[in-house]
């Protein structure tokens, strides 16, 4: 009876994972059109940038030389991990596309803080993972 | 339910393995001086291989994780750690967020430390929102359940934190949390036959094992409630400075064994943020040096109580006191991301004193780490 349950119960997992699979995504990583971009935070917001992906986080960004605007894409669970503000600097290395007369970055790489986040690998593969939020084990040595 | 965990995360584990986007490998080198963290200083090296793997379906993400740790000169500490889970995120609106995961883990010890075979289910809530654009809200909700080879420590744990932060335009962060935990033993009055034999012990120096269940024991559960503040600075571009202080509180139990004590890197059950009461105060400047390489040097001073824990000398008697631990930490980390890559190498120095002789000491740690990934799939 119990180990019925069990079947039932991965089973039920199995169908829910391939109703999800075969996604199809908008815009690609380019890294011929890759630049840096230095600015200060005006805007914080969640919004969806692909379809059927988790919503993105994304900051609105104002270059300090230009004072032009860009939507930086950085990721989905970022959200959670990092505490961005309006007013604080921040320095983007991403691709950049347009869309409906805006400026985007999807961001490979980010300093903030004195600290560097890579966000992409060299070809824009996304490097944040599942579980980011998970109670953070003894990785990268001993925390004390 | 060990059952049911079993199942779930060996379904995750094939499950993601064999779709995985996202493969990483990693590798540490860690070297100390006193790795029981007692007054009997030893030696030891452990290199640890962990890999990693994920894979994102509509808005779920599948991932796992294996951890194998080898001790060269403790081999019976060497342990291998397995989870696997499923994490989701929910926006409310654009400026409101949920985020929930659910985790199954399995750690198994080599020969002598059977006794800390877990396996354990977490969950976690998560909520976050802009109250202004410079306001954040924060609040978690974590669940834990343990089940380990040796009863006495299995428990059900339930935590809550709250925070909020503001940042101003002098670049400074003003932030400030409260938590609250309960931890409720499952088995705290284990029976004495279910110890290993008396003087058997895991390490040298008191003679007598370390986890015996207390004799008089009254009620199953620890609370605790702790609050907390942090002050970041920002110093040009490239300087972070941050202040955090915390202060705990037990508000009823305490620990149902006769000892606590933490091991280096291996985890171990009898010490948890359940286990203390008192307060702990850090300072850590951050700085991005020339080729991009990100410098953290800190210092953390605490000062613990450990409710329940009576003191003892070194032969064992108790000494009528409750054990209370002074520590001074400093901290030099170095850490270089490359594309596909990152290294790091870290430096710890602890001193720590106690009213209980035996857990009077000093130790340095050294880490080196290589963490390699590689990605598969879309780009998205």
């Amino acid at each position: 009876m119990r180990k019925s349950r069990y079947v039932i119960l991965i089973l039920s997992l199995l169908i829910v994972q391939a109703a999800a699979l075969g996604q199809e995504t908008d815009h690609y990583y380019n890294v011929d059109t890759e630049k840096k971009v230095r600015g200060t935070i005006l805007q914080i917001v969640m919004e969806p940038r692909y379809k059927d992906r988790s919503p993105f986080l994304i900051v609105i960004l104002e270059e300090k030389k230009t004072k032009e605007m860009f939507n930086v894409e950085i990721s989905p669970v970022r959200f959670f991990s990092q505490d961005f503000h309006k007013g604080e600097e921040m320095e983007v290395v991403g691709s950049i596309y347009s869309k409906d007369g805006q400026k985007n970055i999807i961001a490979r790489q980010i300093r903030f803080r004195g600290e560097i986040f890579m966000l992409r690998d060299k070809h824009g593969f996304p490097a944040w993972r599942g579980g980011e939020m998970k109670l953070k084990k003894k990785r990268k040595g001993k925390r004390f | 339910m060990r059952r049911l965990i079993v199942y779930i995360s060996a379904f995750l584990i094939v499950n993601t393995a064999l779709m995985a986007n996202t493969f990483s490998l990693s590798f540490d080198q860690n070297m100390t001086d006193n790795v029981f963290q007692n007054r009997y200083s030893e030696r030891d090296q452990l290199s640890s291989l962990s890999f990693y793997l994920d894979k994102d379906f509509s808005k779920v993400s599948l991932f796992t994780e294996g951890n194998f740790a080898y001790l060269y000169d403790n081999p019976s500490l060497s342990y291998y750690v397995h989870d696997a889970g499923l994490d989701y995120l929910h926006a409310v609106n654009e400026k409101t967020a949920f985020y929930f995961s659910v985790i199954g883990q399995g750690a198994f010890y080599r020969s002598d430390y059977t006794d800390f075979n877990y396996l354990s289910l977490h969950f976690l809530g998560a909520f976050k929102t802009y109250l202004s654009p410079t306001s954040i809200l924060k609040s978690n909700y974590a669940f834990e359940y343990k089940s380990f080879s040796y009863s006495l420590f299995d428990f059900v744990s339930h935590a809550l934190d709250v925070s909020f932060d503001t940042y101003f335009q002098t670049r400074t962060t003003i932030k400030a949390e409260l938590s609250w935990g309960h931890k409720y033993y499952l088995h705290p009055d284990s029976s004495q036959e279910e110890v290993i034999e008396e003087g058997q012990g895991f390490r040298g120096g008191r003679d007598s094992y370390i986890y015996m269940p207390r004799a008089i024991y009254e009620g199953k559960a620890v609370q605790i409630f702790s609050v907390g503040g942090l002050i970041a600075q920002g110093l040009g571009s490239k300087i972070g400075l941050s202040l955090s202080g915390m202060k705990q509180w037990t508000l009823s139990g305490e620990n149902p064994f006769t000892s606590v004590e933490e091991f280096y890197v291996v985890e171990n059950p009898s010490y948890d943020r359940f286990s203390w009461e008192g307060f702990q105060a850090s300072g850590q400047l951050t700085i991005l040096v020339p080729w991009n390489i990100e410098l953290k040097m800190g210092y953390t001073r605490s000062e613990k109580e450990f409710p329940g824990i009576e003191s003892m000398d070194l032969e064992g008697n108790p000494l009528g006191v409750i054990r209370q631990d002074m520590r001074d930490m400093f901290e030099v980390r170095a850490e270089k991301d490359f594309p596909s890559f990152s290294v790091f190498l870290s430096y710890f120095y602890v001193n720590n004193r106690s009213n209980d002789p035996f857990f009077d000491w000093q130790g340095n740690f050294f880490s080196t780490g290589l963490e390699w990934n590689v990605f598969f799939g879309g780009k998205k």
